[in-house]
């Protein structure tokens, strides 16, 4: 019958539109209340109809009245279920972080080199960043007076302090960690295999590429045997690891009076994948390491036998690699410690 | 030094292109910085002053491309005789192991364009045509020489001799010098007119006016020379090849050469032999080299013709002998003393690159790292994951800025040379640097900062490893709560924590340092009573100290530092083993005393613990309160007790009389109040 047909289009029509509980009992209100319920009052007009209808409207009315009983009993079990429970929270909100801080950017670059060789079989050692004449330069081939002195414009100190336990007073801030190496060998028969990292000074001028302070890790192996291909595989292995794999390297020679044959480590420029750009001085290159052949005069020096042991050096610098690990081109903004800097750094 | 192609293509037959001849050299060791035009910029080491000059260079690109080397232009016939010069020269000082000198009458006016112009493109200014061809021999042959004018010299004579003490010369700088006995001097009849190896004076230089010259070509020891320019502050061309050390067997032929120069060029010519004083002639040096050696060395094999190869064309000549070679080595090649610098020349021209890359095999394990880098590894991890942020700060100050960090009486240990007054001390304490990068980080927008710095301090006595921390601003900053500023008990928790991570037990007691707040700071201390020993201290920085950084002296900063060696010792061998825990139940009970509000809550522990009985476990302070309810110049302070009985369940009645003692002695010894 139309009329059922309509009020049942007009029932859905509105059921669609209660979004809420509150919404659905005005739905229901409207067509099932006692008083003025539009289905309630076609199942009443059930009796004032004609005879020959009633009982085919009677059915329909009564049919349509169960359908929306149901309808809307179904629709409210929804959105109860849909509804916000007492006590609820609003996940929406922050958390409440317990505070982290991170490692500096130094020491995850020098933990990651250190951690490299560890792999490798080095030991890791300490030492002091006050130095004696003899640890720093002498017994590394560097007499006074040689010019290679130069090249690591030495800090001294005014008076000179001294050495824990005896031995020469410390009179200078070490010029790099090779000292350690000295002591290490002096103390320890080959094999030797160790890395000595730390801070290290030079009387440099402040610039985006010089600190008078900065950190190093250097290496050295001392056996039967050790040649300069072994070297050349174990820096190659490093940089692979460290660079993960992707990296191309070249092994030029250089000069360092501890070292013979001395060479440098250079990795391709990230600047300009090797074209040739500001930051590498068009060369395609970025010098990462020196390296070399131990100079038997330190052997003699530490009283080793020059001619059954050979061994390799490295000294690798811990700003020059975080520079191109993190993308940035002044060293000094490691120094500065500006929280906004250091927060960025990857845990 | 700067090498125009062109120039190198006089001595061997090179490609023209400056890049290809670059990737040789770089190869070699000679490594090309940049390249401008037809110049090369040539990184020349330290022990090689044979690479200083455009004929060494020539020699090294002839090995790399395995062409002929061209003979050194002053190998030509002599242009004058070697004989007694009309200037007598006397040697006075070892310090010179040869001078020789040439006279000339010159026509001195400006140089031809091709010299000035070379003189120009290695960056060597032109002066005069006399001066240009000393200056072009120079760069040429890699030997210095000085030109002085004979009007202009006492006698006119020459003598080598040390200076003395407070002996004045004005050098062709124009600078007043003075010089002192460690120094070696050309001098005439009346005076030094040069500093050897250094640079010649302003009184007899060659100018317009000049007719006839006397050419200085001379060897002078590195170390004198060295000496003398490090303590004149005074670095030249000529210093520089003298310190590394010049070839010995060079002065005659320089000198020849730059006489042929002036004659070609029509400058001037030669007035009379050449003297060439040479008392002990250096002995041939002559080097051996074993086959083996090589190998073992680079872990490559270089095959004999190789080898012979590469050193003749630099210049050595091998013989062969039963093991390899005697390798008689050329008076140019300063660096050459033992096997390992030959081998060094054999591999760096038969190439890094051509060297297999091997793993050395291990044959013992590692030992691990030595204890304090183990420890050093362990703290940071501790102190990052409790929230604070590792800084990296320069291990020097200004000595204003360490002075309030010295103890009384103490100085701090003080740099002999620094770069500036920023740098003249090292640091007394790790604190000084953190509180300047807080304060960066501070007037950089940045309200909170939380950092510590593990590294050494400094004293008299020697360096410490030590760890520092400093924090500003908000504990807490969550929607939820109201934002707390840090405290001072911050700063003293992470004294807690590092004691806790290197397991030595401590305690804080007031303390009166410079850098920190009157009342606000504390010594760390371990050990009972008088005989305590410090590790270290923390505090609220001085408000003086604070406002010197550019920051507002209320700012509230707080910092502490804790000597590692000190609390190492202090800790003895660490434990591992883990106690049982304990199988009955505590009894906890709070208690609530008014004291004097003057009164260390250290004394209140005290006197608990002095009175307890040993079932007694654990005392903290949880609550101290001053205000409504408790008298002006009093605190109400909160202490809960725990007890426990490892052997048995304690009884409400066992802890009541515990407790109930524990009153009375804070009754008697404190005049406390039980709070209801």
């Amino acid at each position: 019958m139309r009329i059922v047909d309509e009020l049942r289009e007009e029932f859905r029509a509105a059921l669609a539109g209660a979004r809420t509980i509150a919404e659905l009992d005005r739905v229901r209100d409207r067509f099932l209340s006692r008083g003025h319920g539009r289905v309630t009052a076609l199942v009443k007009s059930i009796a004032s109809a004609p005879p020959d209808e009633r009982p085919t409207l009677g059915a329909l009315a009564n049919g349509l009245k169960q359908e929306v009983e149901l309808e809307l009993d179904a629709r409210a079990k929804l959105l109860l279920a849909a509804a916000t429970p007492a006590g609820a929270v609003d996940v929406t909100l922050p958390g409440r972080r317990p505070p982290f801080g991170r490692r500096h950017p130094l020491t995850v670059v020098r933990e990651k080199v250190e951690d490299i060789f560890q792999a490798m079989g080095y030991q890791i050692i300490a030492g002091p960043e006050l130095e004696d004449d003899w640890h720093n330069f002498e017994a590394l081939n560097m007499p006074p007076e040689h010019p290679a002195r130069d090249m690591q414009d030495t800090l001294y100190l005014a008076t000179p302090v001294p050495a824990p336990g005896g031995g020469r007073p410390r009179t200078l801030l070490r010029t790099h960690t090779s000292g350690m190496q000295i002591r290490h060998m002096e103390a320890h028969q080959p094999p030797v295999r160790i890395i000595a990292p730390g801070r290290v000074y030079r009387r440099d001028d402040i610039d985006a590429t010089h600190t008078p302070m900065f950190m190093q890790v250097e290496g050295l192996v001392v056996d039967e045997g050790i040649t300069l291909a072994d070297l050349k595989g174990t820096l190659q292995i490093f940089a692979e690891r460290f660079f993960d794999g992707r990296v191309r390297t070249r092994f030029r020679p250089s000069f360092f009076p501890y070292t013979e044959p001395s060479a440098e480590l250079d990795v391709e420029c990230q600047g300009c994948g090797g074209r040739g750009c500001a930051l590498c001085k068009q060369s395609g290159w970025i010098e990462v390491l020196g390296c070399g052949m131990v100079h038997p005069a330190l052997f003699e020096a530490v009283k080793y036998d020059a001619e059954r042991y050979t061994g390799f050096a490295f000294g690798i610098g811990i700003e020059r690699l975080a520079l191109r690990l993190y993308g940035i081109d002044d060293i000094r903004m490691f120094y500065e410690n500006d929280v906004r800097f250091l927060g960025q750094v990857a845990p | 030094m700067k090498a125009p192609v062109s120039w190198l293509r006089e001595f061997v037959d090179v490609p023209p292109a400056p890049k290809e001849v670059a990737v040789r050299l770089t190869g070699c060791g000679f490594e090309v910085g940049a390249i401008e035009g037809d110049v090369l910029d040539v990184e020349v080491w330290a022990n090689r002053p044979d690479g200083l000059s455009i004929y060494g260079l020539a020699r090294e690109v002839s090995t790399a491309f395995d062409l002929p080397l061209k003979p050194m232009p002053g190998d030509a016939p002599p242009v004058a005789p070697v004989g007694a010069s009309p200037v007598p020269v006397s040697i006075g000082d070892a310090g010179c192991a040869r001078y020789a000198l040439a006279t000339a009458d010159v026509r001195v006016g400006s140089s031809p364009d091709w010299l000035a112009g070379r003189l120009t493109a290695v960056g060597v200014r032109p002066i005069n045509n006399v001066v240009d061809i000393t200056n072009y021999v120079m760069l040429e042959m890699g030997h210095p020489m000085h030109a002085f004018d004979i009007a202009r010299l006492g006698g006119p004579e020459i003598r080598v001799r040390r200076a003395r003490a407070g002996e004045k010369l004005t050098t062709l700088d124009g600078q007043a010098r003075s010089l002192d006995d460690t120094m070696l001097v050309i001098a005439d009849r009346e005076g030094a007119v040069a500093v050897a190896g250094v640079m010649g004076g302003k009184d007899s230089e060659v100018s317009a006016r000049t007719t006839r010259i006397a050419i200085e070509s001379a060897w002078f020891q590195p170390a004198v020379v060295r000496t003398a320019s490090k303590r004149l502050g005074l670095k030249t061309e000529a210093s520089a090849r003298f310190e590394r050390g010049a070839d010995i067997t060079s002065p005659v032929r320089a000198i020849q050469r730059a006489l042929a120069l002036l004659k070609q060029t029509g400058a001037g010519d030669a007035a009379g032999p050449v003297a060439d004083i040479y008392p002990r002639p250096a002995p041939a040096r002559r080097v051996g080299l074993r086959r083996a050696r090589i190998g073992l060395v680079l872990g490559e094999i270089v095959p004999d013709a190789d080898v012979v190869r590469i050193l003749s064309r630099l210049g050595f000549k091998p013989s062969a002998d039963a093991e390899g070679w005697q390798v008689d080595v050329p008076a140019h090649r300063v660096d050459v003393t033992r096997e390992i610098d030959l081998i060094e020349e054999v591999g760096r021209h038969w190439g890094f690159d051509r060297v297999p890359a091997t793993f050395p095999a291990v044959r013992v394990p590692s030992a691990g790292p030595v204890p304090g880098v183990a420890r050093e590894r362990r703290l940071r991890r501790i102190l990052t994951a409790a929230g604070l942020q590792e800084a990296v700060t320069f291990t020097f100050l200004p000595a204003a800025a360490a002075a309030p960090f010295v103890p009384a009486g103490q100085a701090p240990l003080a740099i002999a040379n620094p770069l500036s007054e920023k740098f003249a001390v090292l640091r007394p304490s790790l604190v000084p640097g953190l509180l300047d990068s807080l304060a960066y980080s501070r007037r950089r927008e940045s309200d909170t900062v939380r950092l510590f710095e593990m590294g050494s301090t400094f004293r008299q006595s020697g360096e410490r490893p030590g760890v520092g921390w400093i924090l500003t601003g908000l504990r807490t900053d969550h929607w939820s709560e109201r934002p707390t500023p840090v405290d001072l008990f911050d700063a003293m928790g992470v004294a807690d924590v590092l004691a806790e991570a290197v397991g030595v037990e401590v305690r804080t007691r007031p303390a009166d340092l410079p850098w920190f707040a009157r009342g606000r700071a504390a010594e760390v201390v371990t050990g009972a009573g008088e005989a305590a020993l410090a590790l270290g201290w923390v505090g609220q920085i001085r408000a003086d100290l604070v406002e010197a950084r550019g920051l507002a002296p209320g700012e509230a900063i707080y910092a502490g530092e804790i000597d590692l060696a000190a609390a190492v010792d202090a800790a003895g061998a660490a434990s591992l083993a883990i106690q049982p825990l304990p199988r009955y139940p505590s009894i906890v009970r709070d208690v609530s005393i008014v004291v004097d509000e003057r009164l260390p809550a250290a004394d209140v522990r005290g006197t608990i613990r002095a009175n307890a009985p040993e079932t007694l476990v654990g005392v903290r302070e949880f609550d101290r309160y001053r205000g409504q309810g408790v008298p002006a110049g009093q605190v109400s302070l909160s202490v809960r007790l725990t007890f426990r009985d490892p052997g048995r369940t304690l009884t409400d009645s066992d802890v009541q009389l515990a407790v109930d003692r524990i009153v009375r002695a804070l009754e008697r010894d404190h005049g406390a109040r039980l709070r209801g």
